[in-house]
């Protein structure tokens, strides 16, 4: 191998070539003398006490950094150089490309040996790691394309493609709470049959003491065998696991026990040199264009994404998730499965929000770890931290809490039925007959993946065949055909969701760059358009079933061609890789506020149940009684039409009741004997409707033609002004919360142009406006989760700066006391609000009368529209107005 | 190659363990020391006996007795060009591992015949030259050590099998 040799920087250029010292054929060795060159430079010479600059010339000698046979000089004797250049070529007896612990693999010289005239050591000659098993083991980079070519080859040769599988919650899970063998043991337990299956093996070897003394339980995901052995004949397959060597080894024995399917191409996170994430370039350093990846995690796998086929995560172990997580930075991409059961969709969802509240500290400890590199106090602690975790698993047996849970449901729903017996204290004494378990066995995922798989391998070789074919190769092979997986997979991905518009709602915590997130990647890789707010050609609105956004959910109910779809539905499409039908996933649950008074029979749905008490979705209990936070109910005016700023485009109202009708709410959703809750707006007279509401807004104040248009502008003002452009998830709720906003008051229609002057009576009217606002917004209306005293000062400051808003509330406020809820208007100044808790009703009273006349203004204001909502209210009992932002009025 | 060699330790012994059958504890402690570890640049693979222990000396501060004992073992040490028998280990295509008694080899797939080559196919991946030699996990070659180094406790070397009566050996 003939290598050019070049002079190095460290000489002190420009230089002069003096004398060759050897001739073409000459051998050299390390650091002989080869040529001899000069060079000038000053000299500080003091001559009778003053000093000055002297030239001079100095000839020095030049040594070889390499072995070889000198091939020729690319220089000739007195020739001037002034920067680092090749000089020779030379033939070298040995590359050193294959080393092994610093000796190499080809001529066995000690490569670690330090020769003071090359500049690189002869180590990094051979930097690269590819080797399944081995670390200490490195090659070149011509070594490894030689390598990588030989495999392309018999690939090709074999119409094969490679697949990097992970192990952990994508083809299997594990476990470690001694539960599962205690199961195992019993065939009387209800989980006998779940766990039968189930493979253990112990760590001779293990990370940690703790590791040692425990079993593995591993669960194969349902249908796994077959899948790997029709899989492993269109991929070569290999196991990638952030687990330690010895447990990749023990699971890959229990999942191939012929080691026919992964041989030994199994990498650990003992070899993978980099414990935070995984990289196919540890694997195939040189080209990744035949390789594909299964994993649950899209996170550790920064570079390859492209490759990556994720996996909705197997969770057949509840609460147990992935053992070697901790080695891994913490999850943020929780979608819970479609194929979930009803059990595992409850978990996800409580899992979700103590993973948002992590959320901060998860997001630095990610910059960290990504920071950290081999650092190996951090692996330490890591090691310790799944030890805690170990330690807790076996302790506290979680599988056991959870089906010591479900019995005792079990029991009491017994009791409740029959007549009481004795309940049996003991787990296992006496198992009732149809006990439930906790352990379901219905994951459905690898049926989907295989079909991905096949037909990215079809896609894969028709696109190879055609490129063959126009290179005209006769041959089997042709590497230069070779099309990238991880383009095709794009393309295969990209015509799934192909012309959707998604919003998302309640999906991801505010301040997230939702085109940055895990689940707005997936979206986009999925050739969906992901939208931050809702607009007109908007189709899905994906919420979060336990925590909705409630101003998004509003805006989206108004516009009929937009499903509103709960995140299953997003991952059901993720796992199938296809627009899947989206009725059973709409997401029906109502928002209090939507609710009218008249509403008898609510939806309930089982999300919802669960985390009523910290989400916005407060769901009505079957005697219309709300499930309450304990603050006041509050009322809002509803109005049947006039929303014609937003509808326009959008039809009329009636059509917008309709789609409603249609897809908001279907007789499957609803418990059996009830009632649709919308039945009543089948019968219900929309003329009448729109002639009354003429008729309000004809009552009310200063009737203004220009609203709309002040209003528009009004939107794009704040907009620009108070939201910065880079968050936009907080951006777009903001927006939603001022169009909101700005729907009302269209609605009331009771405006005043903004330069108007403002009366006595309207600036308290305004300052109530605020208050009210405030509390709202406290009250959990907007989720005072992560509402920054910044953002609520800008809401403040943009309502106090449009005078029309203050005409909204006030007629909202006149509302409230028409209702007769006995209610006194909030009559809060700034300076009281601060706080927003909600006082009890004879405090308030009392804060009325301290307000100058603002209860004087309230009365004259209200009395004003007394009569017309009246008459309002005694249409809308039994009614429901869809788009109406009522609250019940039945509280107390 | 095996030598038998004169070596001298020092071992150190527990104030707990003074008594009558302290040079016996000595030689025990010793053995338990000393064999099977890397010296260097040989192994220590076993102690044939102790031939001289000193009178125990009390070492200032612990309370320790530390003796010099001079023994005798058969030592390992495993040299440039010495042809050895091994076991191999695992099979990737640079190369395969064996195992030589306490040493790890490296066998670049540079240095084995040329008609030898790398079948990932095989289960387990091999090296074969599609008639009689396998080299697989398990197999047993003979291998000529080209390449040594050494680091505390640790020696690796890179062997060849390429030459006359190396690689395969036959069952």
């Amino acid at each position: 191998m003939v290598k050019t040799v070049r002079l190095g920087n460290r000489l002190r250029y420009p230089i002069t070539i003096v004398k060759l010292l050897k001739g073409p054929g000459d051998k050299v060795r390390k650091q002989e003398a080869l040529l001899e060159y000069s060079f000038k430079w000053m000299r500080e010479v003091a001559i009778r006490g003053e000093t000055r600059q002297q030239e001079q010339t100095t000839i020095v000698t030049w040594e070889s950094p390499i072995d070889g046979e000198l091939k020729h000089w690319l220089i000739r004797e007195g020739q001037q150089i002034v920067a680092d250049r090749g000089v020779m070529e030379v033939q070298e007896e040995c590359g050193h490309e294959i080393q092994f612990q610093g000796l190499c693999g080809i001529c066995g010289k000690d490569m670690t040996e330090v020769n003071w005239a090359a500049e690189t050591r002869d180590t990094a000659r051979a930097p690269i790691s590819m080797v399944h098993d081995q670390t200490n083991l490195t090659v070149s980079a011509v070594q490894a394309q030689r390598t990588e070519q030989e495999l392309q080859r018999r690939l090709l040769q074999s119409r094969k493609l490679s697949l990097v599988v992970d192990l952990d919650q994508t083809i299997i899970q594990a476990c470690i709470d001694p539960t599962v063998g205690e199961w195992q043991r019993d065939p009387t337990n209800p989980n006998y049959e779940s766990v039968k299956e189930v493979k253990s093996f112990q760590l001779d070897d293990g990370p940690t003491e703790l590791a040692r003394r425990c079993s593995y339980y591993i669960k194969m995901r349902p249908g796994l065998e077959g899948f790997l052995r029709r899989v492993s004949e269109m991929y070569e397959m290999h196991v990638y696991t952030m687990g330690t060597r010895p447990y990749a080894q023990n699971v890959a024995r229990v999942i191939d026990p012929d080691r026919k399917l992964f041989g030994n191409r199994v990498i650990s996170r003992d070899e993978n040199g980099n414990i935070f994430a995984k990289d196919l370039q540890r694997l195939f350093p040189v080209s990744t264009r035949m390789v594909a990846i299964i994993d649950d995690r899209s996170d550790v796998w920064p570079r390859n994404r492209p490759n990556l086929i994720k996996v909705s995560p197997y969770e057949f172990f509840k609460g147990i998730g992935d053992i070697n997580s901790s080695f891994l930075p913490k999850r943020q991409d929780l979608l819970s499965s479609g194929a979930a059961t009803n059990g595992m969709s409850k978990k996800a969802s409580i899992r979700e929000p103590a993973a948002k509240k992590n959320k901060d500290d998860a997001a630095l400890e990610a910059i960290v770890n990504m920071t950290g590199g081999d650092d190996p106090a951090l692996t330490k602690r890591q090691v310790e931290e799944q030890e805690r975790t170990f330690e807790k698993q076996i302790n506290d047996r979680p599988l056991q809490a959870l089906q010591e849970k479900l019995d005792r449901e079990d029991e009491e729903a017994e009791k409740a039925s029959q007549e009481p017996e004795d309940s049996s204290e003991s787990r296992t004494s006496s198992p009732p007959p149809q006990r439930h378990r906790v352990l379901q066995d219905d994951d459905e995922e690898l049926k989907y993946l295989e079909q991905h798989l096949t037909s990215l391998h079809r896609a894969y070789y028709a696109e190879y065949d055609s490129n063959r074919a126009l290179h005209h190769t006769t041959s089997n092979v042709d590497l230069g055909s070779v099309p990238d997986a991880g383009r095709i997979l794009d393309e295969l991905k990209g015509k799934v969701l192909q012309g959707y518009k998604i919003v998302l709602s309640g999906v991801l915590p505010r301040g997230i760059d939702i085109y940055r997130s895990e689940i707005g990647l997936q979206i986009i890789s999925f050739g969906a358009d992901l939208r931050p707010k809702i607009a007109k050609d908007v189709t899905h609105l994906v919420v979060n079933a336990a925590q909705p956004g409630r101003d998004k959910l509003l805006e989206a109910r108004r516009r009929p061609h937009i499903k509103i779809v709960s995140q299953e539905w997003l991952a059901a499409c993720f796992s199938q890789w296809a627009a899947v039908d989206e009725t059973p996933y709409l997401f029906t649950a109502r928002l209090m506020e939507e609710d009218g008074p008249g509403r008898q029979q609510p939806v309930v749905s089982d999300e919802d149940e669960e985390t009523y008490g910290e989400a916005d979705t407060e769901i009505q209990a079957p005697n219309g009684v709300r499930a309450s936070n304990g603050r006041s109910p509050k009322l809002r005016l509803i109005l049947p039409t006039g929303d014609a700023h937003t509808l326009d485009g959008d039809g009329n109202d009636l059509d917008n009741e309709e789609g409603e009708i249609e897809e908001g709410l279907l007789p499957s959703d609803l418990p059996d004997g009830q009632a649709s809750p919308i039945d009543g707006l089948k019968t219900f007279n929309w003329g009448d409707a729109d002639e009354e509401l003429a008729e309000f807004l004809a009552s009310g104040s200063s009737e203004d033609g220009d609203d709309d248009d002040e209003d528009g502008d009004d939107e794009g003002e704040q907009d620009d002004k108070y939201i910065p452009p880079q968050e936009d998830e907080e951006s777009s709720s903001t927006d939603e919360d001022v169009r909101r906003g700005r729907g009302r008051r269209s609605r009331s229609r009771s405006v005043q142009p903004p330069g108007a002057t403002a009366s006595n009576g309207s600036i308290e009217r305004k300052r109530k406006g605020r208050g009210e606002e405030e509390e709202e917004n406290w009250g959990g209306g907007e989720g005072p989760v992560g509402e920054t005293p910044a953002k609520r000062l800008r809401r403040t400051e943009s309502q106090r700066g449009s005078s029309l808003r203050s005409m909204y509330v006030a007629a909202e406020s006149g509302e409230q006391l028409e209702a007769g809820s006995g209610l006194p208007t909030p009559g809060r100044s700034d300076e009281q609000d601060g706080g927003g808790v909600d006082k009890p009703n004879g405090e308030e009273e009392d804060d009325e009368g301290t307000d100058f006349d603002a209860a004087e203004l309230e009365a004259e204001f209200e009395a004003e529209f007394d009569k017309a909502m009246a008459e309002e209210e005694a249409e809308m009992k039994g009614n429901d107005w869809e788009d109406a932002a009522m609250e019940d009025t039945e509280k107390g | 190659m095996f030598f038998l060699h004169n070596l001298e330790r020092r071992v150190t012994l527990h104030p707990s363990y003074f008594g009558r059958n302290m040079h016996e504890l000595v030689t025990t402690k010793l053995v338990k020391d000393v064999e099977g570890t890397c010296a260097g640049d040989y192994y220590i693979i076993a102690i044939m006996d102790t031939f001289d222990v000193s009178e125990g000396r009390i070492l200032p501060g612990s309370g320790l007795a530390e003796f010099t004992v001079g023994y005798r073992a058969v030592v390992w040490r495993p040299f440039k060009g010495e042809v050895i028998d091994a076991i191999v280990d695992t099979v990737n295509p640079h190369g395969f591992f064996a195992q030589a008694g306490p040493l790890r080899l490296f066998v670049s797939s540079h240095l084995m015949p040329d008609e030898i080559r790398y079948d990932a196919s095989a289960t387990p991946a091999q090296f074969t030259n599609d008639a009689d030699i396998v080299i697989e996990h398990g197999t047993h070659v003979r291998v000529k050590i080209i390449g040594l180094r050494t680091e505390v406790g640790e020696m690796w070397a890179i062997g060849s099998i390429n030459g006359d009566f190396l690689g395969c050996l036959q069952p």
